[in-house]
């Protein structure tokens, strides 16, 4: 016991090391304000949505309070939905960066709009964000190389190992017990920081063990690539230089090739073009006979075929019919182009289990549900929400029951991800 | 003079004799070459496909049946932004921004389906571009070829046999310093080529694609004199090694992410959400078209009434739908403006901020340089934002004048069964409306853009000079 604090003792004693710790646990806890900063920024901005949409919706209706009829409520008043951040959204921000984390949809067609960004600058989110998964992912081998290229280099180095080797004690013994010190330190920095604020910000025991195992395992690899590059017994700057090159080819350019690679293998369909599909689809409906869209529209949605004719005035029904044809004529486009995307993503997260900088981020997003699945997973739930809307709107339209105000506040609400 | 070649040749032999540093030359000149070739096929690749769709759409938007001129305001156009001349050795932000736009009537849409909506999180690790390469991965390899200059010498001691042979400090550092110039210069060509390939197709490219260069040239002398400066100021060879690598994760990954959050958090950007409500919010004050007893509207149609010098609205020789369309879009196009700018002062607040940071990193200088230059940055982004806006109100407006002029009032309001086919009109005016074409900046304010950053670089040369001064003068003196 009294040698490995003695290792504890030595190790805090070298400048260089102490100081490379103490950065590392200050750019922890760095990273993991401006994370929680963002995700609460967020959280702010979703929890605005029912003021906003209460005076919206209440101005469409008092705008319109004259019509009984639902299909003008249908085409004149929006629905918020939102995609609250998961607890532990703080850690890895992710998509949510880029990807819109609240959209406004109407009964109309949906392909018009699901597929709406937010504001964002694109030169801040160009670089990514300081948050605690770059701060594991980038930064953390650093501080492992830099404590670990030289543990047995420097014993050379300064004629130590020689005298060493002839006192009667294990060399391994010494080595392993210096390593494992290492990375105990290392691992509290930031695993320290990081339970902390995850307990603050109320996320789950599992996934913060999961986190930190993550953690744990990570650096058990940097440190084994460390070691396995001691056995060469290079000097310390040799070891230094290979070591960051192995982290410059591991964590930025074998990702950067990958990319590449995957969007060559895996060709996506710009989603534009099924924009314009459905546009084409949609405005078709003015040029032909209306009889020929509710046809259509009758075959798919059987339970509204028993509806009145459609008289020589115009009427919402037939309109909002077209709408939907249009989303159903593009929906094998919509469905391949997202089909395009998973498997993109897939195919990172499977280079995830070669390259442990991409399976870090993989795993973290995923668990911090800020990844493309996440994202799709939200798109999913509009989906459906927007099916209930027009559902709602269509009890109305196809049966001609009037809509009154109070039919306002039965419009189904959207429900966030549990 | 000739000492200063000597150590340089010296200097350059023995990196080549060295394996693992040739091994790194050789390495990082074939990335430079990958990185353009990729990077000019995916360009060209977005380039085609953007102007097929261009294409496509236009076909479409030509093709239209006889309609209703408020049907095609709805029916709207798509409008595509090809990539600059330079767009491919920086693709800057590109990939976030989206390069499609829809347009219609009474709404602004945003640019969508940029690349990093459909594709991995892969895109978020950085792009292999020249940029890139030059901007990030360069620094690092000069700083491991080059952190062992002069501290090597130092461990070895024949840092003091030179100075005893009667070298100056100067050439000594010079010929050092040349040397691994003469490196960055070999990571550079692969890069230059392909610029220069670019810029020679394009008017006007070709004094940017000088200046980015001379930007790039300048940006790596700064990193060959602070990893100069630095290998000799520090004892011994391993930490400068690791002071370098700490400099380069501080400039190269710390301040361009850090800088970006403050930007965030100080200068919040409202979300779209809370726009468009507050749009809607500006509307009902301006006045609604539908209400005949609105005071805006009222007063609207009594001018009308006047200028025409009729009483009723059915005697106007336009059609008064029209006129109201225009006047309706008129009011929004203006709110739609006063918050895109709102939108697009606060980005530009936020990026002034970044550019501040330049002081700590030169990463954030060649990077709003290059970009700028190559027309991806957020200021050519919000270019094409505004001319789409332009364009979506002319043919938008063009569209409801058709509608005051082409459909009679009393068709327009019937509502008979051959109503439909009467206000109708023929399908040869949509060859009239105008055609979208983005003008990218022209070349005097893209010159002038890439002026600060080039400033800033200077100085970073300036204050790098000093630091290798100061070097120079403590080199040799014991400690």
């Amino acid at each position: 016991m009294n040698l490995w604090r003695h290792e504890f003792r030595l190790l805090l004693r070298s400048k260089v090391a102490f100081g490379s710790l103490l950065l590392l646990a200050l750019l922890g806890i760095a990273s993991l304000l401006s994370g929680v900063q963002r995700i609460d920024s967020q959280r702010q901005a979703i929890e605005r949505i029912a003021a906003l949409q209460a005076e919206d919706a209440a101005a469409v209706a008092a705008a319109h309070a004259d019509s009984t009829d639902a299909g003008s409520a249908a085409y004149y008043s929006f629905q918020p939905t939102w995609n609250p951040p998961a607890p532990l959204a703080f850690a890895a921000v992710g998509m949510r960066d880029v990807a819109p984390i609240m959209l406004r949809v109407r009964a109309l067609g949906l392909e018009a709009q699901i597929h709406d960004g937010d504001a964002f600058n694109p030169e801040l989110a160009l670089a990514g964000r300081f948050d605690f998964a770059f701060l594991l992912t980038f930064l953390f081998p650093l501080f492992v190389i830099a404590l670990m290229h030289d543990l047995r280099s420097s014993e050379v180095e300064s004629g130590r190992e020689r005298l060493l080797r002839s006192l009667p004690l294990r060399m391994s013994g010494l080595y392993l017990r210096r390593t494992v010190v290492r990375m105990v330190m290392l691992w509290l920095c930031v695993a320290v920081p990081f339970t902390l604020v995850a307990v603050l910000q109320a996320v789950p025991v599992l996934q913060i063990i999961a986190v930190l195992s993550l953690a744990a395992a990570y650096l058990a690899f940097w440190t084994l690539v460390c070691l396995l590059l001691a056995r060469r017994a290079w000097n310390s700057g040799v070891n230094a230089a290979v070591l960051a090159s192995v982290w410059v080819v591991i964590a930025l350019i074998a990702p950067a090739m990958a990319n590449v690679g995957i969007e060559r293998a895996i060709p996506v369909q710009q989603g534009a073009a099924i924009a314009r599909a459905q546009r084409e689809a949609v405005n078709h409906a003015w040029d032909i006979p209306r009889e020929q869209t509710m046809r259509k529209f009758y075959a798919r949605y059987p339970e509204w075929k028993d509806s009145a004719a459609l008289g020589s005035g115009f009427h919402y029904k037939w309109y909002l019919a077209f709408h939907q044809n249009g989303d159903d004529d593009v929906a094998a486009l919509a469905a391949e182009y997202r089909d395009g995307i998973e498997r993109r993503s897939a195919a990172a997260a499977r280079l995830g289990w070669v390259l442990p900088p991409v399976g870090l981020q993989v795993a973290l997003t995923r668990m911090a549900g800020t990844d493309m699945q996440a994202h799709l997973a939200y798109q999913d739930r509009i989906r459906t929400y927007h099916g209930q809307l027009r559902h709602y709107f269509y009890q109305y339209l196809f049966t001609d029951r009037e809509f009154h105000q109070r039919d306002h506040e039965q419009v189904p609400q959207f429900e966030p991800a549990p | 003079m000739s000492v200063l070649v000597s150590v340089m040749g010296n200097e350059l032999r023995a990196l080549l004799r060295q394996r693992t540093a040739l091994a790194g030359i050789v390495l990082m000149a074939l990335l430079s070459i990958t990185a353009t070739v990729v990077s000019l096929h995916h360009m060209q690749a977005a380039a085609e496909q953007r102007a097929r769709q261009q294409a496509a759409a236009q076909a479409d938007f030509d093709a239209q049946p006889d309609r209703h001129p408020h049907r095609v305001v709805h029916y709207g156009h798509f409008v595509y932004r090809l990539p600059a001349a330079l767009a491919a050795f920086d693709p800057g932000v590109d990939p976030f921004t989206g390069s499609s736009m829809f347009l219609e009537g009474h709404r602004q849409n945003t640019a969508n389906f940029g690349d990093v909506m459909q594709s991995s999180i892969l895109t978020r690790f950085g792009q292999l571009t020249p940029a890139f390469v030059l901007q990030v991965l360069a620094p690092l390899v000069l700083a491991f070829l080059g952190h062992g200059l002069v501290a090597q010498e130092r461990e070895r001691g024949t840092l003091r046999q030179l100075l005893l042979q009667g070298a100056s400090r100067r050439s000594i550092l010079g010929g050092k310093l040349a040397a691994l110039l003469v490196v960055a210069a070999v990571f550079l060509l692969p890069a230059f080529i392909g610029l220069a390939w670019l810029a020679v197709g394009a008017a006007g490219a070709l004094p940017v694609a000088l200046m980015v260069m001379g930007g790039y040239a300048l940006y790596l002398a700064v990193c060959c004199l602070l990893v100069t400066a630095v290998s000799a100021l520090l004892p011994r060879r391993r930490d400068a090694l690791l002071a370098l690598i700490g400099g380069w994760a501080l400039m190269a990954l710390l301040v361009p992410r850090i800088a970006p959050d403050l930007a965030y958090a100080l200068f919040p950007l409202p979300d779209r959400l809370h726009n468009e409500v507050g749009i809607a919010r500006d509307l009902r004050a301006l006045g609604d078209s539908h209400d005949p007893a609105d005071p805006h509207f009222a007063q609207f149609r009594q001018q009308v009434l006047e200028r025409y010098g009729v009483q009723r609205i059915e005697d106007l020789p336009v059609n008064y739908k029209g006129l109201l369309a225009v006047e309706g879009e008129r009011l929004t196009s203006s709110l739609f403006n006063r918050y895109a700018q709102h939108s697009a002062a606060i980005q530009g607040q936020q990026n002034r901020l970044v550019a501040g940071f330049a002081a700590l990193s030169p990463v954030l200088a060649i990077r709003q340089l290059s970009m700028a230059a190559a027309a991806t940055d957020l200021q050519a982004h919000l270019a094409f934002l505004d001319q789409a806006e332009r364009h979506r109100y002319r043919i938008v407006q063009q569209l409801n004048q058709m509608q005051a002029d082409d459909v009679s009032y009393a068709d327009d309001t019937a509502k008979d069964a051959g109503a439909d086919q009467r206000k109708r009109v023929d399908s040869a005016h949509w060859q009239q409306i105008p055609r979208f074409a983005f003008q990218p900046l022209d070349t005097r304010s893209v010159l002038r853009a890439l002026l600060s950053p080039l400033l800033i670089l200077a100085g970073w040369l300036l204050a790098a000079l000093l630091l290798l001064g100061m070097a120079s003068r403590r080199l040799g003196v014991a400690r």
